[in-house]
Parts: structure tokens; sequence; C-alpha cells
């Protein structure tokens, strides 16, 4: 059976409002920026979120007042914005119900939500401001779907006796959204580089989403299965998206647009700039094909990595 | 010929990071001045060093500096692209192995004396003043591994009651962390800024000046700590090397990402 639809039609289909949405990738890598833009366009919103390593993608959906409750780790675009500008903004006005974990935190409770695991104990936490202090209190807590009403809890080890540890909820996941480098019609996915938490939410999610730069023939990606890291019965829709990780990288692909990022970051400077910069690089655009229309092919060219080295560089410029 | 032996004190503060490194020890760093110090310690003091990432990625070794740890730069040129929960794993299983291989670079944006870093948020955590990123890999890192610190010596850096504790460091003294329920054989080793280099006293885990630069003084830290700092044992570090100064701006950050080269040596 063929998953493959456009972008409007996986988002349509599989996003809901007040959705639990996980996004893979990490800071600037792999991120499904397509797959977000698509989200805002169609003016889906009360998410509750789990950041992991984020940056733009959920600096976006919070600038745009779409975000509900948004577990925190560490949210930037590394290297050009060193603390995301919505994101720090929303916060410090005190318009963003926002929780701090530890980042290995929320990627072992991601890991624990693909095992199944109906809580998680660590020891990561202990003795810090991350147990003592709560982002969203328990009263607010009661008063929003889809968050725990504990952010953790205490417990002894009950193998060894006087030994503490820290109980994580596990999160319930509704969508998983991914870009992927190559999939297949049936969903069945190939991952190239680090594969992040990307292959624990499409198993732990619901409703699962894959962006592809290249859609292959279900047999043609069944060639070597060692390279395949995602099961076709995790996911729910397929969408051909080449430059679907675009401002971010895509290994083997392309490099990150840094001069991109950096025009995000002064415009994520105001929220009057911030919103100048969504009407024109995502409600005034139909579409990813009219995206990459707007971006030129030129500036994509560029960002291709040179095999062996894994970045883009120009190398009339390298040292002879 | 270029002049290498005018050294900035972020170039010291690389080479004084290089030289904590030791050969057999796997290095956690981030990016920025540890990367850029372990960099130089994989090139000259510590060879047999690995370098890993909190994102999974192990043994890394970039050719290009790389501007986040889940950087394809981190990522075509290592051992093993791992996900961060195998990093975790590694890394609790190194302290439930008690093997004394990890050392790890982490930064903050303030410190108290007994080490425990803010890299959450100024003010009050609900209103902050100003909202950092958040921990990162950091909490982590400091629950396991032994740390060295990485800061900007000022006096509203160093202070007596941080706002926030994202890393646990000590925690209140002697006995602290294990009262906490951490780890109380793991925690950090010293602190490295543009001033000089502090440790922590056996007995009561206070910070204390162990090392200054020729361009800082006891008395230039004193003046720059927030809390009462003892002095008595710092020692005066030695320059760095005309040449690791070289493969610095020449080799290993010669696009000047983390460390400016002074005006009027730029190429």
């Amino acid at each position: 059976m063929s998953k493959v639809c456009t972008l409007s039609e996986a988002v349509s289909k599989y996003v809901k409002n007040g959705d639990h949405i996980v996004i893979g990738g990490f800071t600037t890598n792999r991120k499904p920026y397509a797959a977000v833009y698509e989200i805002l366009r169609q003016g889906l919103t009360d998410f509750v979120g789990e950041g992991g390593p984020a940056g733009g993608d959920w600096d976006l959906l919070i600038g745009e007042h779409r975000v509900k409750a948004y577990n925190n780790c560490y949210t930037a675009n590394s290297g050009v914005t060193n603390v995301s500008r919505r994101f720090r903004d929303f916060f410090e006005k005190g318009i963003l119900n926002m929780e701090d974990y530890s980042q290995d935190a929320i990627m072992l409770m991601l890991h624990a939500a693909s095992l199944g695991l109906p809580f998680l104990p660590v020891k990561l936490m202990l003795g810090t401001d991350l147990t003592a202090k709560w982002g969203i209190s328990k009263e607010v807590r009661k008063t929003i779907d889809k968050i725990p009403n504990d952010k953790f809890i205490y417990m002894d080890n009950p193998f060894k006796p006087g030994d503490k540890v820290v109980a994580l909820p596990v999160p319930e996941i509704d969508v998983a959204l991914i870009h992927v480098q190559k999939a297949s019609p049936d969903g069945t996915c190939s991952i190239e580089g680090d594969e992040f938490h990307d292959v624990d939410i499409a198993i732990a999610s619901k409703r699962c989403i894959v962006t592809c730069e290249e859609l292959v023939s279900n047999e043609e990606i069944r060639k070597d299965p060692s390279k395949n890291s995602i099961f076709c019965a995790c996911v729910d829709a397929v969408v051909h998206t080449p430059y679907g990780a675009h401002p971010s990288q895509c290994y083997n692909y392309y490099d990150y647009d840094n001069d991109f990022l950096k025009v995000y970051d002064v415009a994520s400077k105001t929220q009057e700039d911030f919103e100048a910069f969504c009407k024109e690089w995502i409600y005034d655009v139909k579409d990813q094909y009219a995206y990459l229309d707007k971006l030129g092919a030129s500036r994509l060219i560029k960002l291709k990595v040179v095999p062996g080295l894994g970045y883009a560089v120009d190398m009339t410029k390298e040292a002879k | 010929m270029t002049d290498y032996s005018n050294y900035t004190n972020k170039e010291m503060q690389a080479v004084t990071i290089a030289k904590q490194i030791k050969n057999g020890q796997v290095v956690i760093v981030g990016t920025g001045l540890p990367l850029i110090g372990a960099s130089v310690a994989k090139r000259v003091f510590a060879p047999q060093c690995n370098i890993i990432v909190e994102s999974g990625l192990m043994d890394c070794s970039p050719i290009e500096v790389p501007h986040s740890v889940g950087d394809c730069r981190f990522m075509a040129h290592c051992g093993v692209q791992w996900p961060n929960i195998r990093f975790v794993g590694f890394e609790t299983n190194e302290w439930l192995h008690n093997t004394d291989r990890l050392i790890a670079f982490i930064g903050g944006a303030q410190i108290d004396a007994y080490g425990n870093v803010n890299s959450t948020s100024i003010g009050d955590y609900n209103h902050p003043k100003t909202r950092f990123t958040g921990s990162g890999g950091a909490n982590g890192i400091a629950t396991y591994s032994n740390t060295v610190i990485m800061m900007q010596h000022e006096k509203r850096r160093f202070m007596e009651k941080i706002d926030y504790v994202t890393s646990a460091g000590w925690m209140d003294g002697p006995g602290g962390r294990e009262r906490a329920g951490l780890p109380g054989n793991r925690g950090p080793l010293m602190v490295v800024t543009d001033r000089g280099t502090m440790k922590f006293d056996e007995k009561t885990k206070r910070m204390y000046l162990a090392g200054y630069y020729p361009s800082s003084s006891p008395e230039d830290v004193i003046e720059n700590t927030g809390f009462d700092i003892d002095v008595s044992k710092a020692v005066l570090l030695e320059a760095p090397d005309p040449q690791v100064i070289r493969m610095i701006r020449e080799e290993i950050d010669p696009g000047q990402v983390f460390i400016k080269v002074p005006v009027g040596e730029k190429k």
C-alpha cells in the first residue's frame, strides 16, 4: 500500500489541534522544516511539544502562538543564534508554558516511550533546580490535557533502598515529524548519519509523517536492509520533499544555509519582524516547490556537501 | 614572519584546556573553546584521547570547526554515530564500572564557590530577566563525569549564590553530592577562565585560585570574583608555545569561528 501523498494532505489528515508533537533532528541538523511550515500554513495550533535538542523548528511554532505547553532542554540554532529568540522572548514575557528537563532526560523519555515503558527512573537532575523548580505548576498542569500532573516524582530505587531516583513520566505522543534521506512508498525509511531520536519517535507516536529527500521503490530500499532504520508499519504518510530540512543540514545531501539562518536570527529579534519573515517565507509561499523556487537553484546547489568532507565548501577557495 | 607570541586570553584558555587532557582519556566537549582546546590536545599533548559529543557522535576528529554537537562536521569524521541515548548509557556505565577515563568540559553563565553552574536563566526562574537555552547535555554530564568548567571571569558570574543550578558541582560542600543522591566520586575538577585556573579544596570543596596567566594576577582574580577566594596556592602559568598558537590560528580555527586573532594580525 502506498502512503505517498502531498505534504498538505499529510498534515491535514494526520495533525490535529491540541496534538502532542515531537519533531526529529538535532538543532540545525535534519529538522523537518517543510513539515513545520505546512503546519503553520494550515493554522493548526494548541500543541503540546517535546523540544529535545530544538532550534528554529520550535521557535517558529512558539512565535506563531501554536504552543500550549513545551518541554524544553535546549532551544537554539547553535552557531548562529545562541538562544532562540521567540522562545526566549515568550518565556521572559510569561506567555509560554514551559518545563525544563535535562536533554538526556528528554531523550531517555522518548526512548522509554518507544519501548513502551510505564515510567522512567533516572539519577539525572538530582540536586539541581531542574528538580527543585517547576516551570509549569501543578495547578496549571491540571488544566492542560496531555501533560502529566507532575513534572517528576522522587522515589527510592526498589532494589537498592536508600538510593534516590527521579521517576519521569513517559510521553504519549500523537504525532512525529521526521525528515529522512530515503523512504519508499510503504513507509520504510533509511536514515543516513546519526538517527538522533527519530527512530524512537517513529515507534512511539500514534501518527508519523515522514518527509524524504528521495522517494525510492519498495524493492530498491530492501536491497540493503542494513541501511534501513524505520519499519514501514510505523509510518502513516510519506512525502517526497527535496530540501525538506532546509535551512538545517541533511547528512550526505546538503549543509545548513547559514545566510538563511542569519536572516532568521535578525528577523526573530522582534515579533513584528518575525511575523514579516513568516509571511514572506511561509504564508505567502504555496508549498515546498514554491519555497525552493524562491530560494533559487544556485543557492541550493551551493549547499550541497562535498563528499568526503561532509559539508559544503567552495573548493576554489581552499588552500592548494 | 607572522608573530605567534602575541597570544590572546582566549588562546591561553584554549591551551590551558588542552593541557588538562591526558592520553587514554575520553573527552566530552561541546563546540567553542573546549573543542579548540581538545583539538590542540589531540594534536600536541594527548594524541591518544577520544573526543565525544553529547549528540552521540563518538571519537570525533572534525576538519572544519562544527557549529553544533549534531553538526555534519562532527558526523562525517567520527568513529561511531550513536543516538544520544547510547552516549548517556556509555557515560553512566563509565561511572558504574568505576573507570576514571571521562573528562568533560561544560560552560555556563554563573558559577558559585562549589562549582555549581547555571546555564538556564538570570533572575527569578519563572519570570527571568534573561533566559538561556537550558541544560542541553550539561546536567547529565555534571551528574556522571568529572568536569572542567569554562567561564568568563567576571564578578557578576562568580557569585556566592547563583540564580539557578542547572548542573551540580560539589553542591554545598563535603558530602553534598551524596546527600542529593548524586555520584559522590564525580564532580568539578577545575574552572578555566580568561584570568586563570581554579581548583577545589579537597577538604572544603571550595574553589581556590590554582594558576594565573601572565596577563592576570591574584589581585585581578580577587577583584573579579564575587565570593572569597583563596589565592595563597596560586602559581604563574607558562605562556603558550608560539607553535601551538600558530596551529590554532592556521589549522584548527582558521575561519576564526571561536577564537579571534588580535587586531593587526588578521590575514
